[in-house]
């Protein structure tokens, strides 16, 4: 499994959220005014004031009970109108799926399994969560049933709100009964030889830099060719390694069962033949970076487990990830001496919750791959089960984005308008946004884009100048550029008003046997759905408020 | 505010538009008038006269285009002023998946009423507009009659003080309309003020105190049923049956006071008294032919007939 890891900045997310709700709140009250002026003069600005501040008594002031009887009133139509047959589907999906699902990978052996439970689920709940919140009000408004309600005592938040609980509460008993049902089909179908994989495995990372040739560090190590530069390569027989520093490590609890687990998963380019009959091997050297102590382990290097071997291992030797146990107590040789000392892992070698283990290539002339997930501690496992349900809950989270979004959008447009409009808005947040995010990462670090922005790169694919080339000075280049930059930002403020679907796929964690970070993967899924549902009801609110009912 | 008053609409002008703001119809141009507290106030007017559209407007489901309105002191838009009133839409717009029991729990606790009170509420008015035999049914199996009957309980839930009813006996059958004609005297009765439109102008003369006539969405005529329909310069008189005699002393009578006799005939029931006592009858003596000039209760053994009812229509006259 390829992933990186960047942990999640909560202030960060938190600053950005508040600054985008400033922003867009600002452009939009911005644009009322200019309309209110231009319709209504100079009574215009007074006449959004009120609406405003009304605004905010109704959304400050909603009722719980009526938020509730509109809620319920969700649940029954859901109910009566029988959209809950999509249960159906998911029984006949599970009934017959086993016929067709083998692995043949002896490597991960239960992931087609765990991938086709929880996608299954995902993409059943996906287009459910979008249909009923994009179709109940547009319904209701069309159906003149909301006229009947908006004329006793009801804001128009708690109508939005109130469906968009409504929908959340069902959606929410959907994703229940489907995890458990899931669960247990996991459970029952997946091969005995495959059974041990149905674990959660938790990764402790670490921070990877690198030696080269000469021992001297790092930020990259050598590129074999790869178009993705995602691991960096050493060479074997020098001094080049690659170093993983792990930090903030809980001794205590490591120290409780007297050994460390470091498990590895590392790639190789060959630059010659060598040894067909065994793999490239390589050796870890525990350091102490404060002491100088520095420990080989194991103490006879070992083998790398390269494409073939994966293959050909055996379902018996675990069929994944190798794994090194290191116990407590450490025998080794220090160079130049003749004698062996002990030390003590968590003593001698861990200091201050810091462990440094280099990584380095035995095989003179071929190259050990490694990137920041190939080597991390293995801490104790957690039950399959509490990956399982996390990653139910990303898509529980995913399907009340959907509902948030798909309400709102109900609020100013019919309902396929409003379906094609959600569904746009996921396909954006699942294809486009990281895109996006890339540009402006790179804008971000280096004040410019590969190839310019949109203009510059059309202007490029016009005149058929390669992105190398830089174009010549000028007013029509100075204005093109201006124009990028602004665009940029602009296409700053919408990335934040995508919201990224990517975070809710949790997916490839279980079904490769780890369990799902908190920090990682749980918390931008929960921070992303949490930062819509305010504003979502907000827009949803005012659209309805302004919105005649019964406008011919 | 005046004191009496519980809406008063001032200048009032609506103008639909079209997605680019272009003007599609003027439905209302510059109405002005008031609702006063405890009356039963008809908007009259042909289709497209704008009596729809103010009901709306007052409701707050539309926006004035120009002009202000207060709806029991606040204006349209407030929803606080939703809680005291009751509204029964033309076509009984309601959840079609829930049954009479649901629905009017559903609304009752749009008004954060009790369980308690929804109980009491629901019982009292599923039996005031007589739905006890389909309080379980779903709604999407009602007749029209039965829809508006909890369309107007629903309208009633929260016992408002301003009822405004939007063609309130339309599509329903004449022992229906007499109910809802009893009712909303019932509600003014009660002190609730009632605003209703409709073009079904007899059920409006029945019930109403003040009319207001629109048409083309201005105010044609406004003021109280019995003043508008009086012909100032006639004179009706009521008798018991007079001989030819007597009729040519009234009338020598009526000479010497240089007034002219200008009718004189045999008053008629309404077609819809007389289908009322049909059904009564007939509700009462189940298989036996009705004779329209026989009160109720007078002969138990009312001979059957298969001849027309013209001798016993004459008694029928007479008698009334």
């Amino acid at each position: 499994m390829y992933s990186d890891v960047v942990a999640f900045n909560l202030v960060q997310a938190v600053t950005q959220w508040l600054l985008t709700l400033v922003v867009c709140g600002g452009i939009a009250l911005l644009v009322a005014v200019v309309l209110s002026i231009s319709i209504g003069g100079l009574s215009g600005p007074s006449t959004i004031w009120m609406a405003v501040t009304r605004g905010v008594r109704d959304l400050v002031s909603m009722s719980p009970k009526r938020i509730g009887a509109i809620a319920g009133l969700t649940w029954k139509e859901s109910f009566r109108r029988q959209d809950v047959l999509v249960g159906v589907v998911f029984v006949l999906l599970f009934m017959f799926a086993g016929w067709f699902l083998t692995s043949t990978d002896l490597d991960t052996p239960a992931k087609p399994y765990i991938s086709f439970v929880l996608t299954a689920i995902r993409w059943l709940i996906l287009p459910v969560a979008l249909l009923l919140s994009c179709w109940g009000l547009p319904a209701d408004i069309k159906g003149r049933s909301l006229h009947t309600v908006v004329t006793k005592p009801v804001r128009r938040s708690e109508v939005v709100l109130g469906r968009m609980v409504g929908y959340a509460s069902i959606m929410t008993l959907g994703v229940v009964i489907m995890g458990l049902v899931g669960y247990v089909w996991i459970e029952r179908q997946v091969p005995e030889s495959a059974r041990h994989q149905l674990v959660s495995r938790v990764p402790e990372y670490g921070r990877l830099t690198y030696l080269d040739r000469n021992g001297l560090p790092s930020l990259t190590a050598l590129n074999v060719g790869d178009m993705w530069d995602y691991r960096g390569f050493v060479e074997g027989n020098t001094k080049a390694a690659a170093i993983f520093n792990f930090s903030d490590l809980d001794t205590d609890r490591l120290s409780a069962s007297d050994q460390l687990q470091l498990e590895y998963r590392f790639e190789v380019f060959r630059s010659h033949k060598g040894d067909i009959d065994k793999s490239v091997q390589a050796q870890f050297m525990l350091v102490n970076e404060q002491s100088g102590l520095k420990v080989p382990y194991p103490r006879v290097p070992f083998e790398i487990n390269e494409f073939a071997d994966i293959q050909t291992r055996s379902a018996e030797d675990g069929g994944r990830e190798p794994i090194i146990t290191i116990p407590r107590q450490l025998t080794y040789t220090p160079e130049g001496e003749l004698s062996s000392k002990t030390v003590d892992l968590f003593d001698d070698i861990i200091h201050d919750g810091t462990l440094t283990v280099q990584v380095r290539c035995v095989d003179p002339g071929q190259y050990l791959g490694a990137a920041r997930t190939d080597l991390f501690i293995r801490l104790p496992d957690k039950p399959f089960a509490v990956g399982f349900f996390k990653a139910i809950f990303g898509t529980w989270m995913m399907a009340i984005l959907v509902i948030v979004l798909g309400t709102t959008a109900s609020t100013f447009v019919k309902g396929p308008v409003a379906t094609l409009l959600t569904f746009a808005l996921i396909l954006t947040g699942l294809t486009l946004r990281p895109f996006m995010s890339e540009v402006l990462e790179q804008y971000r670090l280096s004040g410019a884009v590969e190839g310019g922005g949109m203009l510059e790169s059309g202007y490029r694919m016009v005149t058929q100048m390669n992105t190398q080339v830089e174009l010549p000075g000028g007013f029509l280049t100075d204005s093109i550029q201006w124009i990028d930059s602004q665009m940029l930002l602009g296409l700053l403020l919408l990335q934040n008003v995508i919201p990224d679907f990517t975070h809710f796929d949790m997916t490839p964690y279980v079904a490769n046997g780890f369990d799902v970070p908190w920090n990682n993967s749980m918390m931008p899924g929960i921070a992303t759905t949490l930062a819509f549902i305010l504003p979502a009801l907000i827009l949803g609110y005012f659209c309805l408020q302004w919105r005649e009912l019964e406008a011919k | 505010m005046d004191n009496e008053s519980v809406i008063q609409i001032r200048n009032l002008s609506k103008v639909y538009r079209d997605f680019w703001g272009r003007k599609k119809v003027q439905a209302l141009n510059s109405l002005s008038l008031d609702v006063k507290k405890g009356e039963v106030f008809g908007l009259l007017g042909p289709n497209g006269s704008g009596k729809t559209t103010t009901l709306k407007l007052l409701l707050g489901l539309l926006f004035p285009t120009e002009g202000e309105i207060t709806v029991l002191g606040r204006p349209a838009h407030d929803v606080e002023k939703n809680e005291h009133i009751g509204y029964l839409p033309e076509e009984s717009y309601l959840y079609r998946f829930l049954n009479a029991d649901e629905t009017l729990d559903f609304y009752g606790r749009l008004f954060k009423m009790s369980p308690q009170v929804r109980k009491e509420r629901k019982d009292a008015l599923i039996e005031q507009v007589g739905l006890q035999h389909a309080r379980r049914r779903q709604l999407k199996e009602y007749s029209k009659g039965m829809t508006r009957r909890i369309g107007l309980a629903q309208a009633l839930i929260n016992n408002p003080d301003l009822v405004m009813l939007d063609e309130p006996t339309s599509g329903l059958d004449p022992l229906g309309t007499r109910d809802m004609k009893d009712m909303i005297l019932k509600l003014r009765d009660e002190g609730k003020t009632v605003v209703m439109c409709s073009h079904l102008l007899a059920d409006v003369q029945d019930v109403c105190d003040r009319i207001a006539i629109l048409y083309g969405g201005e105010l044609k005529v406004m003021g109280s049923v019995s003043e508008l329909l009086q012909a100032q310069d006639e004179t009706q008189m009521l008798t018991t049956h007079l001989s030819d005699d007597a009729l040519r002393e009234v009338e020598a009578v009526l000479a010497k006071h240089q007034a002219k006799m200008m009718k004189v005939d045999h008053p008629t029931t309404t077609l819809e008294d007389l289908f009322l006592r049909t059904v009564q009858e007939s509700q009462a003596r189940p298989g036996r032919r009705f004779v329209p000039g026989e009160r109720p209760g007078e002969d138990g053994n009312a001979p059957e007939t298969e001849s027309g009812p013209s001798d016993a229509a004459k008694v029928e006259g007479a008698a009334s």
